[in-house]
């Protein structure tokens, strides 16, 4: 498994974690934690506002029919964290979007991951948090044999 | 004369310049400023909503065992959290309480008909808050997540005896050193961050400190409350020291569309 792979499995663990302790926005209701689509289309906007943000993107289905796909973000006061900007996804960009689908079915998903036909990603915030944390069990794993 | 008088002022200069310098007094100056989301270690990253010293102790006690050195970390955060809310909150609630707990997360007016949220929850949001010093009898904290504002006041008047309980009540503020204790009263019932309803007879003492290297600020906050509460909760929250940090508008917030119950927790 690829690292970035291993990531797409690992931080909606992550966002779940954080959500169930404490409501924030309601996760669950709408998507479902066990479940990764994926979808290719170009983006027609993306709006990065609170409390989340939101790309509308033109997805080609196999009969030729476009449909408008939706994908949410995390929110704009949580993405400015990773670095993220109003221009870091533009109309017009062709791009390749795994993520959560709705409970319904509908054309809707919570953003995972990413891709751009470069090979370039976008990830959650929360993989750079993920990867300190695994470090600093490292650093502990490390001064337990020590210990020993 | 002239030399009398001298000398009597050379005393004076002199009793001025040797008395011990006045002890530095507590103020916002320590804690004013903007934070925001903990720092990315595992402690910080269980607290990032709130937690508690008994899920702390049950994180701690699985990273410090070999036998979880495969585990995904959020695999480890999601167990320690079942075992703060079944072995901390859950015992902690009355009948009353419980009868709803855990709220559907489908239930919740924030998400529902984004309604913002009342004190027991907004105290604990993530991202930033901002702490600023706004006249000497008030101090204001503004969060990221709704954009919310809440008065401290500094100068201890007691809330208006007509005055109905609101979304985040009557709060009245101290020193005590270089802790901000915060004591908080008239909250509308509502719903906590931990998924139990409250009632209006909710009480909160937030106590906020800065760590010694300033780099955060640390929140113990006890929360009291007769009808969904056998005993205090206490809560710790963390936040990272941020200045670069603004809080962007909140105003695009949208009534859920489309959701199912029963799939939470």
């Amino acid at each position: 498994m690829t690292c970035s792979r291993a990531w797409a499995f690992v931080i909606p663990m992550l966002v779940l974690a954080v959500a169930r302790a404490g409501s924030h926005h309601a996760f669950s209701p709408v998507y479902d934690e066990k479940r990764l689509i994926t979808v290719e289309g170009v983006v027609t906007q993306f709006r990065f506002v609170n409390p989340h943000a939101m790309m509308f993107m033109d997805v080609t289905d196999k009969t030729k029919k476009v449909v408008k796909w939706t994908v949410e973000f995390s929110g704009r006061l949580n993405l400015m964290e990773g670095g993220w900007t109003p221009d870091t996804i533009k109309p017009g960009e062709r791009v390749t979007v795994s993520g959560n689908p709705t409970h319904t079915g509908s054309q809707r998903l919570f953003f995972r991951r990413l891709t751009r036909p470069d090979g370039s990603e976008l990830l959650p915030t929360g993989a750079q948090r993920l990867s300190a944390i695994e470090e600093e069990r490292l650093r502990r794993a490390s001064q337990r044999k020590q210990q020993k | 004369m002239l030399l009398k008088w001298s000398f009597g002022l050379l005393v004076l200069v002199m009793a001025a310049c040797t008395s011990a310098p006045p002890e530095p007094k507590a103020s916002p100056s320590q804690l004013e400023g903007m934070w925001s989301d903990p720092p990315a270690t595992a402690e910080g990253t269980f607290c990032f909503f709130a937690c508690t010293e008994v899920g702390l102790d049950r994180l701690n006690a699985l990273l410090d065992d070999p036998a979880n050195d495969a585990r995904p970390f959020p695999e480890l955060q999601a167990e320690a959290g079942k075992h703060q809310r079944e072995n901390y909150i859950r015992p902690r609630l009355t009948d009353a309480a419980l009868e709803t707990y855990p709220l559907d997360p489908a239930d919740d007016p924030g998400f529902l008909r984004c309604e913002p949220w009342g004190l027991a929850r907004q105290m604990f949001a993530p991202h930033q808050v901002e702490i600023r010093q706004r006249a000497d009898d008030r101090i204001e904290l503004r969060y990221g997540e709704w954009d919310a504002l809440r008065t401290v006041h500094m100068d201890g008047r007691p809330r208006p005896a007509a005055q109905a309980p609101t979304l985040f009540g009557h709060s009245v503020g101290r020193w005590e050193g270089e802790t901000l204790v915060v004591e908080t009263a008239g909250v509308t019932a509502d719903i906590t961050g931990w998924d139990f309803q409250h009632s209006d007879g909710l009480r909160v003492i937030e106590r906020f400190t800065r760590s010694a290297d300033g780099d955060t600020l640390l929140l113990t906050a006890t929360i009291e409350d007769p009808w969904s509460l056998r005993e205090p909760l206490v809560f710790k929250k963390i936040w990272r020291w941020a200045p670069d940090q603004q809080i962007t508008p909140y105003e695009d917030c949208e009534p859920a569309e489309e959701f199912s119950r029963g799939k939470g927790q």
